[in-house]
């Protein structure tokens, strides 16, 4: 029997301490991590950082609907990969940008209940989507009928997401605009439901390369420049 | 055995009696699980298809949305794993623990049926909660919150009879290395179980952590549930058929605890460059690098057990799959090892080779090395023989072809993919040209997937014969040649 308790311990010991030092002591830790202060002279910007929350309920939508399975919202440090050069993919939209967006801290994500990483990027990563999110009516219109923007997409189109209705009266300043296949039926209009209009709120809500508090002054005046949006 | 030839025969007979006492115990639950488990796979291959045939034609069925590919990829892959993989693996697990421990399952044998019912119960709600729309968008943790403890307890009420057999009969003279990986798959499931789902589902919100902890999830399942299983019966099949002795005994303690040492460290390297503190995909990296010498060992050591006997693995059905499944065991912990290092991980990292590295992992090599086992194990508890060897062969060829097929086009995809997110010509473009290059590799994934579905049918099918007590009534195993040299059947009897 004491060959037994000495296997067992073995399998304790062995699984036990990267069980400790990899998941509960870093989630104890994770814990304490609060918004960090912005400091006015270095950084120059006021308040915490991260500065704006993401849109949990619409958050919820794009967990439900697993938009994670191809879709990213991570980047990568530009010594590892190109993600930070990608046109578009951080707050400047200009088509070469002074510096690569940054790659994300724990922080960027503080507040999330669980953060959609990712898994497979079979479309392109939505970290910093936000920024260069067209206006609503195209992202309702990207869900809707992706293929209606562009023919080679492989986004499945979310209709149940839409709704619709006969056209009452003055068309509703919400009901998509589409022509072709896609659009409805003559007097029926596609207005989004709440669901659809949190998740375009919570895609609008990603913005997760704000400076970070203490970096170097070039990297965050260049990342604090007024955007275009 | 120091016996006189006069008693050999006695004593012969007295082995198999109690080797018939055994399994006459475990019958029920054990097929039990076999069933039900192939049914899964089935019902999982079938959803692989379809999730396979969405990447490339979204609206293929209408714009369900049950069906988008959103909600079926995770439905597939849970059904792989929980409904056959753990299901399966709890079947071969509690056999093979019986036998090795010398054990009969002494009493509770209604509290597994009833366990078993609760973890398909439980699994085909959570299921159906995926496709309605309540996935968590947790890898492999997809199905809703209250499913877990359910999960757990029944595969505890499986598991305690095992460590009961094991504790019984350990001996520290008796080498028995593929009980040692029966228990501590047996342990380390539910540890890694509990803490990923507390973490996640518990816990007030980790946020990019949480995703780390689930990265960590998936390959502690991989490399401590899947991999031990799969292991510990290919050490007791392959000797068993072959009729040698495990080559090193040495080699198996070194294969046995390197992976105990190094495969908790593992996971988080899916997120390397992201947000997580940098020593922890690192390490992630370094282990899953490092893994490579539990795997080489144990290749080694079932290659040199095999050794002389090839044309075993020719007439033996075990055999010809725990045979090919203890082969994807070096392709898994190479795949593992260009997923992980920062080289050729980065490349890689957010690619379909992802997916190839877990259905390499789940079926190339676990899911080969158990069908390997219930070949053995079923007409023992069924009382007759494996009906045909051509549904065997069709099995064995299909299943090889398929899997064989997803894991190359998913690795090469991988390449095609990670080389298009990284290329520098393309930092304006959008996301045409890597959708379109990955569309043949989904269009060859569906192909591979209708192959295996095709293989699984018939595998499903036979099971249910076998099960229902209407196999061959012979004596004689169902081998896939009549060769006639007498050792196959002298390793069935």
């Amino acid at each position: 029997m004491s060959n037994f308790r000495t296997f067992i311990l073995g399998l304790v010991a062995t699984f036990g301490l990267p069980w400790l030092l990899l998941v509960v002591v870093p989630v104890i830790k994770y814990q304490g991590l609060a918004p960090a202060a912005y400091d006015k002279d270095k950084d120059g910007v006021e308040g915490f950082y991260p500065p704006a929350p993401i849109n949990g309920q619409g958050q919820l939508v794009y967990i439900r609907e697993g938009c994670a399975q191809c879709h990213t919202q991570m980047i990568r440090p530009t010594q590892l990969a190109l993600d930070g050069w990608r046109k578009g993919w951080g707050q400047d939209q200009e088509a070469r940008p002074a510096a690569p967006v940054r790659s994300n801290t724990l922080r960027d994500y503080l507040g999330e209940k669980y953060a959609p990483l990712g898994f497979i990027r079979s479309g392109p990563d939505l970290a910093n989507y936000g920024w260069r999110a067209p206006e609503r009516g195209v992202i309702h219109q990207k869900l809707y009928a992706p293929r209606s923007i562009h023919d080679w997409s492989n986004m499945p189109a979310f209709k149940s997401l839409y709704i619709v209705r006969k056209a009452q009266g003055p068309a509703s300043s919400k009901a998509l605009q589409l022509t072709g296949k896609d659009a409805p039926a003559e007097g029926d209009e596609v207005v989004p439901t709440p669901e659809a209009e949190a998740l375009v709120d919570y895609l609008l809500s990603l913005k997760k390369d704000y400076p970070i508090p203490g970096v170097s002054a070039e990297v965050a005046a260049a990342a604090a420049a007024p955007a275009k949006k | 055995m120091q016996t006189t030839p006069s008693s050999a025969d006695q004593d012969l007979q007295a082995d198999n009696l109690r080797r018939a006492a055994i399994d006459k115990s475990v019958k029920g639950p054990v097929l039990f699980l076999f069933l039900n488990g192939a049914f899964w796979l089935m019902a999982s291959t079938i959803l692989g298809v379809l999730a396979a045939v969405k990447l490339f034609s979204p609206s293929f069925l209408g714009d369900c949305p049950v069906l988008q590919f959103g909600r079926l990829q995770p439905t597939h892959l849970n059904a792989l794993v929980y409904g056959w993989g753990i299901q399966a693996g709890l079947g071969v697990m509690l056999w093979i623990m019986a036998r090795r421990s010398g054990q009969e399952l002494k009493s509770g044998k209604s509290l597994l049926y009833v366990a078993g019912v609760f973890w398909n119960i439980a699994l085909t709600l959570g299921l159906l909660s995926i496709l309605m729309g309540g996935s968590t968008s947790m890898q492999w943790l997809e199905m809703p919150r209250w499913v877990w403890p359910i999960l757990l307890a029944s595969f505890l009420v499986f598991a305690w009879p095992m460590v009961i057999m094991f504790g019984r009969a350990f001996r520290p003279e008796g080498f028995m290395v593929s009980t040692w990986y029966i228990l501590g798959a047996c342990f380390w499931f539910p540890w890694i179980f509990i803490t990923a789902n507390v973490c996640l589902h518990c816990l007030p919100g980790l946020g990019a952590l949480g995703a780390g902890i689930n990265a960590w999830y998936v390959h502690g399942l991989i490399l401590l549930f899947f991999a031990p299983v799969a292991i510990g019966s290919a050490y007791y099949f392959i000797p068993k058929i072959t009729g040698q002795p495990i080559a090193s005994a040495e080699l198996s303690k070194l294969g046995f605890w390197a992976l105990a040492v190094l495969a908790g460290w593992t996971g988080m390297q899916t997120y390397m460059g992201g947000p997580l503190p940098a020593w922890m995909p690192s390490i992630g990296a370094l282990t899953g690098t490092l893994l490579l010498i539990p795997v080489g060992v144990v290749g080694l050591n079932h290659h040199l057990t095999t050794l002389g006997k090839h044309s075993l693995v020719a007439s033996s059905p075990t055999l010809r799959f725990t045979f090919l499944g203890s082969l994807f065991y070096p392709v898994t912990g190479i795949v593992l090892a260009l997923l992980s290092n920062y080289s050729t991980g980065v490349t890689l990292q957010f690619t379909h080779a992802t997916y190839g590295f877990q259905i390499v992992a789940v079926y190339g090599f676990f899911s080969m090395c158990v069908f390997g086992a219930i070949y053995y194990i079923v007409p023992r508890l069924a009382g007759c023989e494996w009906l045909s060897v051509r549904l065997i062969r069709n099995h064995f060829w299909f299943s090889t072809y398929g899997i064989a097929t997803i894991v190359v086009t998913s690795l090469v995809a991988g390449v095609q993919q990670g080389g298009d997110l990284n290329h520098p010509e393309m930092w304006d473009q959008d996301f045409m040209q890597l959708s379109l290059n990955a569309r043949p590799y989904m269009i060859a994934r569906a192909l591979a997937w209708c192959l295996i579905t095709w293989s699984n049918i018939w595998f499903l099918i036979h099971l249910m014969l076998m099960v229902a007590g209407l196999g061959r009534r012979s004596s004689a195993p169902t081998l896939l040649h009549s060769a006639h040299d007498d050792t196959p059947h002298a390793a069935h009897a």
